[in-house]
């Protein structure tokens, strides 16, 4: 199960599970130091394992991060 | 003045890979039942291990389960590491993983991870040689799923 930031990357390698929050590419797994949203986002990366029954979709996850750069 | 900007058939003269077939391999057990590794492209390694090639390397780090959060590190030229600096679980998210299964969402947090340097590097290599041996080691370590962070 990939968690991604880049969707349409992942699209293209052909990845048959993939999850994707609304985080810059670094921060996959959501912001520095914010434990619950790293936390949320790995936990419904995972359940997502039990819901998709075919390849190729990237389910967006609802958790935002926006990096100050 | 022409509105045509599109034209039938263009094509870019960009090289763009053929899109592989997704491998789907089934789930056969619950989540609750699971035994969960992370595999990241992000190039993370213990702060001892040999840092990754900048310009291009296709190897991989062992991440042992028992090392600390703290002792982790990354060396990869590819993106922003700032927020990855900051707190490892941005990529390489271990601490989450273990409250996971503290929590009873997962069986079991893997004795192993593996972190490899992606975004460039010998394709080839990556397809024949570094990832089938990143599968068999997480298959003789009878991990059930990966988190994988990349893209």
């Amino acid at each position: 199960m990939i968690i991604a930031a880049l969707p349409p990357v992942v699209k293209q390698t052909g990845t048959p599970r993939a999850v994707a929050p609304l985080v810059p590419m670094g921060a996959n797994a959501g912001a520095p130091h914010d434990f619950e949203m790293q936390y949320n986002i790995v936990k419904s990366a995972l359940e997502q394992l039990e819901i998709l029954d075919s390849p190729g979709k990237v389910v967006p996850l609802p958790f935002e991060y926006n990096a100050k750069v | 003045m022409s509105s045509l900007t599109v034209i039938d058939g263009l094509q870019s003269e960009i090289f763009v890979p053929v899109t592989p077939p997704p491998v789907w391999t089934p789930v056969t057990k619950p989540l609750s039942e699971m035994k969960v590794a992370i595999a990241t492209a992000a190039g993370v390694h213990h702060k001892k291990d040999k840092r990754f090639n900048l310009s291009g390397d296709f190897t991989f780090r062992r991440v042992t389960d028992d090392m600390p959060s703290d002792e982790l590190m990354v060396s990869h030229g590819g993106y922003d590491n700032s927020d990855v600096n900051k707190d490892i679980n941005c990529m390489f998210p271990i601490d989450p993983l273990h409250q996971l299964a503290k929590d009873g969402v997962i069986g079991s947090v893997s004795d192993i991870h593996i972190g490899f340097m992606g975004g460039g590097g010998n394709q080839e290599k990556f397809k024949n040689e570094t990832g089938p041996e990143i599968a068999r080691i997480l298959k003789e370590h009878e991990v059930d799923a990966v988190i994988l962070t990349a893209g």
